[in-house]
């Protein structure tokens, strides 16, 4: 309770239920319609000046033809298991590399594989497999399903080498120093080829039916290479880069997430580096945002305007009309009664 | 697909100036809009609202 | 026992009386500019309804093959940003006039929940946008979303689920809750000044 002040909170309230004072005239649909109207006018012209912006999107065509060795690169990690969407953990898999928890809350675990994705399958092997009049290849992906993980391990690993000693051409193939990857290199090329031409936008896709809206496949494939990375680190819409509130290009962004991604840059107690930083910090934000719906219980907080008399210059024409009373209005049995607020009681 | 549209009177494609002071990051036309936030605040508090009048009667 | 019919009209009639639902008159204590923000608020919202509205008539892919297209979701994204920042100033002037006072508090609370939920009607709509942005949006977005299992149900880089919930679930729940904000405003009336001998200065003064 404030006592800094005359009045009690209570008090404070019950002051507010009542206004016996003078109105004038006052035409609120004039108001709202006018506001509407100007608001209007001011977006037109933020419009005329300015537009809005569309950056085209990645497709796995794109990225496969400006980046080949990054594809393959990344291809190969899909296949062998190492990537982002390969470790990921629920809703696309059972595993736990981005399994994020809240002390002894697991949600992420608790509520499941509800988007099942096998990064080997779906994004590899499956894609392969609808490639038409290719004995050699079809031959090469059996051969890779049926050999032990071992062999498989020690193929991935080789190509995954000699991939850093690669040469590429642009829209063209990805050469690799010979070397012992069994029918990795094979499988390696023709899904470059098929994701040059386009195919493996679509096969991915329309995998399981003609008529699709659920990009998580290509999208989670384009996120496990650098081809989204590099054109966010461009447009400063990395985490690190405050990122989550900024637009591409020079437009304002969404300002309102200020708070958001002000907690991905905390470093202290090792925030902005934990395993789960995006569930503390959702965490944490559904707390504030709890606490800025429920200002009116907190004490302490909503004796802030009390105590930093904006107020005095909102009401200043009240103020001085008024004459402001020397003394609180006095509460109690011997009190003037409180003035009702017009036309009913509240 | 069109790219992005160029009838605009101010192109705001190109790549944003950023403040960086500290930790703290963030872009011009961002901080823009903060501050023209803070200013319309201010002077919505000292401005009187169409039709209200000074104590007195004068507007 | 009386009709169900008969007690909404009266409850209805009882707090919201049309004198009160739609006044010609407002108390004079009510001078400052800072008033305005409510409505401006409003009519950006109304803005945002409208451009999204012709936006939805022709489909998500429009603007970015047709100029006028572009016109319009440039109108749509300007005047969120206009919502964003009147509807901020407007809780500005709300909190430091101590709003809530007199049995106000649920007119607080409804307006900060519109705020809190209009950040994800937002977000639907920025991955709905069919760009590279929405990618990076989306792709990014998955793992906050995942990391409390929401990504569970709620799949940013499923574009058909996103859509719908940003042109029809979230616009319902905001234009609900904004709707019973107002309402809340007419029944309780715009909150008196805080009385002036109630200040931390005048004590201090004496």
């Amino acid at each position: 309770m404030f006592r800094g002040g005359r009045l009690t909170n209570a008090e404070l309230n019950e002051a507010a239920r009542h206004y016996d004072g003078p109105y004038r005239p006052y035409d609120i649909v004039k108001e709202v319609s006018v506001a509407t109207g100007v608001v209007m006018l001011i977006a037109v012209i933020l419009t005329i000046l300015f537009s809005s912006p569309d950056l085209p999107p990645s497709t796995i065509a794109s990225w496969s033809r400006s980046m080949p060795t990054d594809f393959v690169t990344t291809a190969l990690s899909e296949l062998d298991g190492t990537s982002e969407t390969a470790t990921y953990g629920p809703p696309y898999n059972h595993e736990s590399g981005s399994v994020q928890q809240l002390a002894f809350i697991h949600l992420q675990q608790w509520l499941g594989v509800s988007h099942p994705v096998n990064a080997e399958y779906d994004l590899i092997i499956a894609p392969l497999r609808t490639i038409p009049d290719a004995p050699a290849l079809q031959a090469a992906v059996t051969t890779y399903v049926h050999a032990p993980a071992k062999t498989q391990a020690a193929w991935t690993n080789a190509y995954s080498n000699a991939l850093g000693k690669a040469t590429e051409k642009q829209g063209g193939a990805v050469t690799v120093p010979a070397g012992s990857y069994g029918p990795v290199g094979p499988m390696m090329s023709s899904l470059l080829a098929l994701a040059e031409s386009g195919g493996l936008d679509g096969d991915l896709l329309s995998s399981k039916q003609f008529y699709q809206t659920d990009y998580t496949k290509p999208l989670l494939f384009l996120e496990d290479g650098s081809a989204l990375d590099d054109r966010a680190t461009y447009q400063h819409l990395q985490g690190t880069q405050w990122g989550m509130m900024n637009e591409t290009g020079s437009y304002p962004g969404q300002v309102w997430l200020w708070l958001y991604t002000f907690w991905y840059q905390v470093q202290i107690g090792g925030l902005s580096t934990s395993p789960n930083v995006d569930a503390i910090v959702m965490a944490i934000m559904g707390v504030l945002s709890a606490a800025f719906i429920l200002v009116p219980f907190l004490p302490g907080i909503r004796s802030i305007p009390r105590r930093i008399p904006v107020y005095k210059l909102i009401w200043r024409d009240w103020y001085s009309a008024t004459g402001a009373p020397s003394k609180p209005p006095r509460t109690g049995d011997d009190a003037p009664a409180l003035p009702s607020l017009r036309p009913t009681e509240t | 697909m069109r790219g992005f549209d160029i009838s605009s009177i101010v192109n705001l494609n190109g790549t944003a100036h950023y403040v960086h002071w500290h930790f703290f990051l963030m872009s011009v036309p961002n901080l823009v809009v903060i501050v023209l936030m803070l200013i319309v605040f201010a002077v919505a508090l000292f401005l009187r609202a169409p039709g209200a009048k000074r104590p007195g009667g004068k507007k | 026992m009386s009709s169900w019919t008969v007690r909404v009209r009266e409850f209805g009639l009882r707090n919201l009386p049309p004198e009160r639902l739609l006044p010609d008159s407002q108390p004079a204590y009510m001078a400052s500019a800072i008033y305005l923000f409510g409505a401006l608020t409003i009519g950006a919202l109304v803005t945002i309804i409208a451009s999204g509205t012709i936006l939805a008539l022709k489909g998500p892919a429009w603007w970015h093959v047709q100029s006028i297209g572009h016109f319009f979701n440039s109108i749509h994204l300007w005047s969120v940003e206009l919502f964003f920042f009147f509807m901020v100033i407007h809780l500005w002037g709300k909190f430091w006039m101590a709003a809530w006072r007199g049995g106000r508090a649920r007119v607080w609370m409804t307006g900060a929940v519109a705020f809190v939920i209009a950040i994800p009607t937002a977000f639907t709509g920025y991955v709905s946008q069919q760009n590279f942005d929405s990618q990076w949006i989306a792709t990014q977005g998955k793992d906050g979303m995942n990391s409390l299992g929401v990504g569970s149900f709620f799949n940013v880089l499923n574009v058909g689920q996103m859509y719908s919930y940003h042109i029809f679930l979230f616009p319902v729940l905001v234009i609900g809750i904004v709707s019973l904000h107002i309402l809340l405003v007419r029944r309780h009336g715009i909150v008196p000044p805080i009385p002036l001998a109630d200040s931390v200065a005048d004590a201090a003064a004496k």
